[in-house]
Parts: C-alpha cells; sequence; structure tokens
C-alpha cells in the first residue's frame, strides 16, 4: 500500500456543503422521535403519569374550598382548573431546566457526544436541536394535561388577547428557565453528577412559586422568597389570563412579564459564563465525552 | 510463583457457613452500606421529603373541613389525613420497588452472575435485600410522621395501643405486597426490564387508595371505586387512618376485618410470586442468560 498516497488522500480538504440550519434541527427531531418511539413503555408512562396526576387533583379539588383562589383574583374555574394550570406548565420548566443536561447526559452515557464533537456540527446548534424535541413532548404533554383538565369541568378564558398572552408568558417561562437550565449544564459537564442546582432549583419552586397553592397562603417571608422565582410570574401571568380573562394590557399582567424580562437579562451573563467555564474546562481535561 | 502452588490454594476446600441467617446479614449489610456510601443521595431525598411534607401543609390549608366531614372525616385535618397517606405510599413503594430494582441493578452492572453462581441461597438474597429496603423506607416514614407531628402540627392519636396497631398494619402492608415485589424480580430476571412497570403499579395504587383525598369521593365512578378497593392497600391505609385518626385499636372489628383481607393477600401473592421468581431464576439459568442485558 503507497503510504504516502493515503495520507495524501486522507488529508485532501473535501468541500463540504453547508447543511442548512433548519435541515439539521429537523434531523435531530426525525433522530429522537425515531430513539422514543422505540420505547414505547416509556411513552405508555408518560401519558399515564399525566393522567394519574390531573386526575389526582380532580378528586382532590372536590375537597377545597375555591375561596383563596378567588381572592387571589383567578375567578373561573375554581381549584381544579388552578392546579391543571400549574401542572400543565410545569411540563416547560422540566423541559427548559432539564432538557439540556438530560440532551449532554444521555450522549456521554451511550458515548456518542465525542463523535458528535468532531463531527462538522456546530456546538451551540447541536444543544439547540437537542433540546427542540424536548420541547416538542413537553408541549404535547401539556396540551394532553389541559384537555384532560377540560374533560373533567375546567374552565379558561379562550379569548384571543388572554391565549396571545398566555403563549408571550410561556415563552418568557421557558426563556427564564432556559438560563437555569444552561446553568445547570455548565455545572453537569464538569461534576458529571447529578446536579444539586436543577434539583434545588425545581422543589423550591414548586414549593414557593405557587404551582399547587396561591402565594397568598404563604407565611409572608416565604412569599417574599417566592418572588425571586420567575415560575411565580410565568404562572400568576398565566393564570391571570387565562381564569380572570385579563391580558398582556392589564397592569398585572405587564408587571409579570416585566418582571420575567428582568429575570432573564439579569441571569443570561451569568448562565452563559458558568456554561463557557464547564465547557472549556471538560474540553480541557478531555471528559467531555466521559460519563 | 508456582502455579501449582496457587491451584492447590483455589481447590483448598474453605469451610463455609452454611447459616441463612449469616447469609441474610451479609446481604442486608452490604446494601446498606452501599446505600450509605450515596451520601448525596440520602440528603437530597430526606430534603425533598422535607420539601413534600411543608407543600402538602400549605395545600391543606385550601382544604374544606366540611367537605372532609362528609367524606366521613369530621375533625379531622387534612395534613393528617395527608401525612399517613404519603407516609404508607412511600414506604409501601419503597418496599416493593427495592427487590426489583435492585435485579435491574445487578443485572446491569453484571453482578448476578457472581451472586447466582456464588454458593449463596437466592432466598437468602431476596430476604436480604427486602431487610435492607424496610430499614431505609422505615427512616424516610418515621421522618415524614415526625416532621408532620411535631413541626407541622398534625393530629395524630399516638399512644401505645395505636403505635402497636399500626405497626401491625404496616407489616401486614407489606407482606401483601411481598408477593408482587418478588414477582416483578422474577419478570425482571427474564426479560431484563420491568422496573418501569412497578412504578406504574405504584403510582395507581397511590391513586385508587386515596392517598390525598378521601375514597367516598371515588364512588361515584364505580369502576375506580371497584378497583380500589381490589387493591391490599386501601385496606391497609383505611385501617391505618382509623387508628391514627380515629385511635381504634387492632381488636376493633373493622380493623380486623381489613387484617384478615391483607393476610388473605399475602397467602394468594406470596406463593405467586416465589413460583413466579423460581420460574425466571430457573429460566436464566437454563438459557445462559444470567449476565446478558
Amino acid at each position: 500500500m503507497d503510504i504516502e498516497r493515503l495520507v495524501e488522500i486522507m488529508s485532501e480538504r473535501v468541500p463540504r456543503e453547508k447543511t442548512p440550519i433548519h435541515r439539521i434541527v429537523a434531523a435531530f427531531i426525525v433522530r429522537d422521535f425515531k430513539i422514543w418511539w422505540t420505547y414505547k413503555f416509556w411513552l405508555a408512562l408518560d401519558i399515564s403519569g399525566i393522567i394519574l396526576l390531573v386526575a389526582t387533583y380532580y378528586l382532590f379539588s372536590m375537597i377545597t374550598s375555591p375561596r383563596q383562589v378567588y381572592e387571589a383574583g383567578y375567578v373561573r374555574g375554581g381549584y381544579f382548573t388552578f392546579a391543571l394550570i400549574g401542572i400543565a406548565f410545569q411540563q416547560y420548566v422540566f423541559f427548559a431546566v432539564q432538557g439540556i443536561n438530560e440532551s449532554i447526559r444521555d450522549e456521554q452515557w451511550n458515548g456518542t457526544m465525542e463523535t458528535i464533537l468532531s463531527s462538522a456540527i456546530n456546538f451551540k446548534v447541536f444543544l439547540f436541536s437537542e433540546t427542540c424535541f424536548f420541547f416538542i413532548v413537553s408541549s404535547a404533554l401539556l396540551f394532553l394535561s389541559l384537555f384532560l383538565g377540560v374533560l373533567l369541568g375546567a374552565t379558561f378564558y379562550t379569548n384571543p388577547k388572554s391565549i396571545l398572552s398566555t403563549v408571550l408568558l410561556s415563552i418568557l417561562l421557558i426563556a427564564s428557565h432556559m438560563m437555569i437550565g444552561v446553568m445547570s449544564a455548565g455545572v453537569i459537564m464538569k461534576t458529571k453528577q447529578g446536579d444539586p442546582l436543577a434539583w434545588a432549583f425545581s422543589w423550591i419552586t414548586q414549593l414557593l412559586s405557587g404551582v399547587f397553592y396561591p402565594l397568598k397562603i404563604l407565611p409572608w417571608y416565604l412569599e417574599w422568597i417566592g418572588k425571586i422565582f420567575p415560575l411565580t410570574y410565568s404562572l400568576d401571568g398565566i393564570r391571570l389570563c387565562l381564569q380572570a380573562g385579563k391580558d398582556i394590557t392589564s397592569p398585572e399582567v405587564l408587571g409579570d412579564v416585566i418582571n420575567l424580562i428582568i429575570f432573564i437579562l439579569l441571569s443570561a451573563p451569568l448562565a452563559f459564563y458558568i456554561f463557557k467555564k464547564g465547557y472549556d474546562s471538560a474540553r480541557r481535561d478531555g471528559s467531555l465525552g466521559q460519563y | 510463583m508456582k502455579t501449582e502452588d496457587l491451584i492447590d490454594i483455589f481447590r483448598e476446600d474453605v469451610p463455609r457457613s452454611p447459616s441463612s441467617i449469616i447469609h441474610v446479614w451479609a446481604v442486608f449489610w452490604a446494601n446498606l452500606k452501599i446505600f450509605l456510601s450515596y451520601k448525596t443521595w440520602v440528603i437530597t431525598e430526606t430534603m425533598s421529603t422535607v420539601a413534600s411534607i411543608i407543600m402538602y401543609s400549605f395545600m391543606g390549608l385550601q382544604v374544606d373541613a366540611g367537605r372532609m366531614a362528609l367524606a366521613g372525616y369530621e375533625g379531622v385535618d387534612w395534613l393528617s389525613f395527608a401525612l399517613i397517606g404519603i407516609a404508607t405510599a412511600n414506604y409501601l413503594w419503597m418496599c416493593m420497588s427495592r427487590i426489583s430494582h435492585s435485579m435491574q441493578h445487578e443485572i446491569r452492572e453484571g453482578t448476578l452472575e457472581p451472586i447466582v453462581s456464588s454458593p449463596i441461597n437466592m432466598g437468602s438474597y431476596i430476604i436480604g435485600l427486602s431487610l435492607r429496603g424496610f430499614i431505609v423506607s422505615c427512616y424516610f416514614m418515621l421522618g415524614t410522621i415526625l416532621i408532620g407531628v411535631f413541626i407541622l402540627n398534625a393530629q395524630l392519636i399516638v399512644n401505645l395501643g395505636t403505635i402497636m396497631s399500626f405497626i401491625v398494619v404496616l407489616i401486614l402492608m407489606v407482606i401483601s405486597y411481598v408477593g408482587i415485589g418478588v414477582t416483578a424480580a422474577g419478570v425482571i430476571l427474564v426479560y431484563k426490564k420491568g422496573d418501569p412497570l412497578t412504578f406504574l403499579f405504584a403510582s395507581i395504587t397511590e391513586f385508587l387508595g386515596g392517598v390525598l383525598f378521601p375514597l367516598k369521593y371515588l364512588e361515584a365512578y364505580p369502576p375506580l371505586w371497584f378497583i380500589a378497593w381490589l387493591m391490599p392497600y386501601t385496606y391497609a391505609l383505611d385501617a391505618a387512618r382509623k387508628v391514627l385518626l380515629k385511635g381504634m385499636i387492632i381488636s376493633h372489628p373493622s380493623i380486623l376485618l381489613s387484617l384478615s383481607v391483607l393476610i388473605a393477600y399475602s397467602l394468594i401473592f406470596i406463593p405467586l410470586g416465589l413460583k413466579v421468581f423460581r420460574w425466571g431464576y430457573d429460566r436464566i439459568r437454563d438459557e445462559g442468560t444470567v449476565a446478558s442485558y
């Protein structure tokens, strides 16, 4: 074998056709869907988990008084609709906080991280594409929860302005929680262990952001701590739109939107800094692909 | 090194202890040490338990006492009601999932084959694993009840009679489900998966058992109501609530009835579970798939 010739062929620069980003994203979505579809049991488990959760809070709502929910300004649908919104929109919290983490962990676990990184794909495009499928699944579970809720008697205001404001608030919910997800991914790339940041965040928000009860129920000091977290404003805004018929032009909803934007602006530089540190450090150690 | 000497050493018949108690203790102790080595997991699980109880205490502030009374819980605050449900459901889930989860873990890590080929009896191995599950679950269950009673002021009736009766209910509840856990382990041995099935089973049990709401509200849905009363957990939870919320003790006819149902389930499920486990164990040895995953 003519080794020199072989080396020459291998060193030849092959002009690559630049693949448009939308095609890369679509390829990742198709790949993830195919993998996901093979785990039909997990799919059944996700769906049955949602059904059981919605059904549990439906039955729990039968022993609750709607007084606190009405006093908080959510005048339509009572406690069940209130809890349903908390359950449904938490899907986006899980997606935003854990989506990037899980993608990185899955590739590390399967030993495919280094293969992907040594291909021509840009790391940011890779991360974005990886999270797209999570987003689709979370949206499907969110709509499934709302659909089940409506079947069980949940009622919402569905005028166009309220719906559009809900969509805007959902985008802000995802963006603000994505910052936590990015921070947590930075930590996990370095530590390779279950991330205490994401764990603590998910518990504290569940406790203090009014997922299952209005914030007014909490003692004043916990209510104040709850106001640090973006989920508090997201859920309040969404509930005001869907349970009180308000929209972005109302001062309360606008206040929630502004608070979310402030949170995103303040946390973004810190999140990207932590992520870059973790990513660079893992690349330097050569441990990016390790589990 | 002289190879012959080495072979002689390996050939040497080391007197092994045939005692099942020592085997059970060894499995229990080894697994407990593994559990304690996961310090972060222990800490985060403990904190999750505390956070969830606090969350339920806030949820309880929305409950209408009148509607609880309509369901037969007059004068009972919802936190106390839910606390018993959460504590027993978590206890049962941790005990039940321990055997199947350990099997799945041993298969994945490739350590099942050394266990199977060691002189340890499989029965001792299962009992050792279960004991470890009971002890760890006890820690979380006691923690839940103590936080509820001493910090969140849950109104449970605690005296020697109710404590002893509650312990009996717990033991019979776990025994009635051991058969299901062993069945799941037997299935996992053969099909190498099935852990999620026990998770689904636990979720359905929690929902239909009425952990967060009185079962009276399921009466409007006859099929669910019927299935709920087919599950041993429903009888165990009902008895546990009667003991700790109403002060009844084991000699009360309604508690005795629940305990009889639990004993009947144990008599059905344990032999069935052992049969399935024996089938799975023999099959993987026959097929030579002990180490495959």
